[in-house]
């Protein structure tokens, strides 16, 4: 049962009878009144219960995207179903509005649409709807609550989408670019073509142009179909929250970017998010449903508060592929003791791989290093150079093991790896 | 589009209905019904076992007097009860026929009241009178503590001389004023009575110390029966005042209740009412929440601002400004296109190439000062900066 302001006002309203009267007798009969009304209220009050629901949602959402699901109501009671109508969804999901006015006539069917704007990755769930129903006046309700599950899953929002084009233009720059540029090991023969003045003399195939008495270049195009596989670190240090955004959903955007870029290169991208165990993996997907894929198996993924497993990464990679590969590993290079299990199996990954360890960095320690103006503020200065410098190390000894490290702030990261990847890709060491 | 449908038999409805509500909450119901009947049957049981009003003439409690009383009803007289002057008086229908008991351990009665009450029989006992109800009435005597014991009747009152011996558990009163026409009885010594009557023209004013003789878990003791039934069956009426709260309206003032015009009341318990409304109102919650696990939000810079901190509060200057100098060293290095791993002499040297500043300056502060104090530390700090800003502005072509 529940009250409406009607009924709080209606008691009030008694005040006029009283003094106008001035009998005390008078507060006992209006209580009367107000109750009798409250009660042939709520006996005409339509049944709560008496509803069949449905929903209509919309399976999945990117981050930041508005969705609106739809919820149906029909009345199988005996009288109409006047009232408000909630749809029970997390806090998180933002449901707007939260409440609605229904008035379902008897035997109908109404719908109730709600929009959705969540603000967290994940799986974003409904649980139950309730719904108050008043009577003709409005005075008192009845309210139930149907337990009513639904669930929409929320993607991360791709936001480095915007880093594609560029990137995918310079990928294409790097295909039929002369030897000039790009002559090393591993790149393949493409075709040939006439020499244009500026062309390098070394590239002139004199075969062919004995053949064509003309001289003739060769081309070369970068190498495909090379495997990529990146390795998403969810423990614990994944959960730390840099520009109000944590580590592992930086990582998530590093890597749909560098998929993205890497299948429509050519290239086989797999996926594993570990920490101790494999949180997510997608192997052997291509093109388009590459990154359906992905988003779909990272939405639901969150840091667990627990150590990176690293011994077991070479396994790992063995598991996915035994050729040469590119392995992108997304975790935090921090301090030299919470790296050491890091730089422990790299010299077993990078014997056969190429292997890149991708970080982010905090704007906010680059700040503190610059701004000494007071003495608190030199403390400061003192202690983020102190953790730029164990980050140096750290990426010191991870070059040193034949490594490469790719570092930035949580926006910069990804243009950063995919730039890298170009740039390998162009030396033909994938 | 996944379309979600739930028939009307999988559909579960959470909030319980009102049979059920009321069918879980039966046996608490009955828990509390039965301890409160409990409670009821215990207080109905325990006015009659102890306690009561003290010198009731209705209370056969150990304290009360009904004992007395009813004996003075079955030898004729007529006894009636009041609990306020106003009563008091109208039941008072011939003064020189009635006598008038007057107990007042909670002083409700002012002096005035208490004159007017006295002057309205023509025998008034009064027991256990306080100081201030001596003062008003009585002014020849004076309070004389605690008399107990038993009691001889030393003296020429006919119910005192009647009941010979008297035990007594209550006031003493000294006579102060010798000349007044005033009877002391039941003396323990050193001047001091536990029943004195004072003679005020035609009628008699009779104070009373002894007063648990009338008790009914007294009064058969000695003689006291005898006392208690000459004193008080003297005339054939007999009333039996005990002053109540009603006294008190009495005497105030009017007070705000008959002040106010008679809807105030009504009125506020409504408004009282329609707050307590308006409160389920805006307190009923439209179904319950829905949990959610939320993650903790502790940004990442945490670790550092701790380790400042650390660094402040040992006030570790040196090990501040090396971290600072590393930094600096690190990016004059990479100005100076020297190798990562050149050496702080080589930096050094390669400064003041660029500079054309004094080596030994650039020594001291990069490697040589050390900071005594936080003021020192800061401005070391800016040398720094001021040193890299000129390596800078030196380097760029």
């Amino acid at each position: 049962m529940a009250v409406s302001g009607w009924f709080v006002a209606l008691v009030a309203l008694g005040v006029v009878p009283i003094v106008l009267t001035g009998q005390p007798v008078v507060l006992a009969l209006w209580l009367v009144l107000v109750l009798v009304l409250g009660i042939v209220d709520l006996l005409l009050a339509g049944s709560p219960r008496a509803v069949v629901l449905s929903r209509d949602l919309p399976g999945r959402v990117r981050l930041g995207e508005t969705v609106s699901s739809s919820l149906y109501v029909a009345n199988t009671g005996r009288r109409r179903l006047r009232g408000m109508i909630r749809d029970g969804w997390q806090p998180s999901a933002v449901a707007a509005p939260d409440r609605a006015r229904i008035d379902v006539p008897r035997g109908e069917r109404r719908a109730v649409t709600t929009t959705l704007t969540p603000f967290r990755r994940g799986e974003r769930r409904a649980a139950h709807v309730t719904i108050r129903s008043f009577g003709p006046l409005h005075l008192l309700a009845r309210q139930a609550s149907i337990a009513m599950p639904g669930a929409i899953t929320v993607l991360p929002p791709f936001n480095s989408r915007k880093h594609l084009p560029s990137r995918l233009a310079r990928l294409r720059e790097l295909d039929g670019a002369t030897s000039v540029m790009v002559r090393g090991q591993g790149t393949e023969f493409d075709s040939l073509r006439d020499y244009v003045r500026g062309d390098d003399v070394r590239s002139i195939d004199w075969r062919a142009t004995a053949r064509r008495k003309d001289l003739v270049v060769r081309t070369w195009r970068p190498e495909r179909d090379r495997r990529v596989v990146i390795i998403i670190d969810s423990g614990r240090t994944s959960a730390a929250r840099i520009d109000n955004e944590p580590r592992i959903d930086t990582a998530f955007e590093s890597a749909l970017l560098l998929a993205a870029l890497a299948s429509s290169a050519g290239d086989r991208v797999d996926l594993l998010i570990f920490d101790r165990r494999v949180r997510a993996r997608v192997q052997g997907a291509t093109g388009a449903e590459l990154l359906s894929r992905m988003v779909s198996s990272m939405a639901t993924v969150d840091p667990e508060l627990i150590e990176m497993d690293w011994s077991s990464v070479p396994g790992l990679v063995r598991s996915v592929t035994s050729q040469h590969s590119l392995i992108v590993l997304a975790t935090t290079i921090d301090a030299p003791g919470a790296s050491r299990g890091l730089l422990s199996v790299l010299p077993q990954l990078t014997r056969k791989h190429t292997v890149v360890v991708s970080s982010v960095t905090d704007p906010d320690v680059m700040d503190a290093a610059r701004d000494r103006a007071t003495r608190d503020e030199v403390y400061r200065a003192a202690a983020a150079e102190r953790a730029l410098l164990d980050q140096a190390r750290v990426a010191a000894a991870i070059r040193q093991l034949g490594a490469e490290v790719v570092t930035g702030a949580p926006q910069d990261l990804p243009p950063a790896l995919a730039d890298r990847y170009i740039a390998l890709k162009a030396a033909g060491r994938l | 589009m996944t379309v979600a449908a739930a028939g009307e038999t999988g559909q579960r409805v959470l909030t319980p209905t009102t049979g059920r509500v009321l069918k879980r909450s039966l046996f608490w119901v009955g828990v509390v019904a039965f301890l409160a009947i409990i409670v009821v049957i215990v207080l109905a049981t325990a006015g009659s076992q102890a306690g009561g009003t003290r010198l009731d003439a209705s209370n056969a409690a150990p304290p009360g007097t009904r004992a007395l009383a009813e004996v003075l009803r079955q030898q004729g007289v007529t006894v009636t009860e009041t609990s306020s002057l106003r009563e008091t008086e109208q039941e008072i229908a011939d003064p020189s026929g009635t006598t008038l008991f007057l107990y007042d351990p909670n002083g409700y009665l002012t002096a005035a009241q208490l004159r007017e009450a006295v002057r309205r029989a023509s025998t008034v006992v009064i027991a256990d009178a306080a100081f201030d109800t001596l003062q008003a009435v009585a002014p020849e005597l004076a309070l004389a503590g605690y008399a107990g014991g038993t009691l001889d009747a030393d003296c020429g009152l006919t119910p005192a001389q009647k009941a010979g011996k008297v035990t007594s558990d209550g006031n003493g009163y000294r006579i102060v004023d010798e000349s007044a026409a005033v009877t002391g009885c039941l003396g323990s010594g050193d001047g001091v009575y536990s029943l004195v009557q004072l003679e005020r023209g035609d009628s008699q004013l009779v104070v009373l110390g002894a007063t648990s003789a009338l008790t009914n878990e007294h009064i058969v003791e000695e003689g006291n029966a005898a006392l208690a039934l000459n004193l008080l069956g003297a005339h054939e009426s007999l009333v039996w005042y005990l002053p109540s709260v009603d006294d008190l309206a009495d005497s105030a003032a009017p007070d705000l209740g008959s002040l106010t015009p008679p809807w105030v009341t009504p009125a506020l318990a409504l408004l009282l009412l329609a707050f307590l409304a308006g409160a389920i109102w805006r307190a009923r919650r439209f179904g319950p929440l829905v949990v959610e696990n939320l993650p903790v939000t502790v940004r990442a810079s945490e670790t550092m601002l701790g380790r400042a901190r650390l660094y402040q509060r040992s006030s570790a200057r040196l090990r501040a400004l090396d971290a600072l100098r590393i930094g600096s060293v690190r990016r004059l290095a990479s100005l100076c296109g020297l190798s990562r791993t050149a050496s702080v002499d080589d930096v050094v040297a390669a400064v003041a190439d660029v500079t054309g500043d004094q080596a030994a300056g650039i020594r001291r502060i990069l490697i040589d000062a050390v900071p005594s104090s936080d003021a020192q530390l800061v401005v070391l700090s800016d040398e720094l900066l001021e040193l890299e800003r000129a390596v800078a502005a030196a380097v760029r072509p």
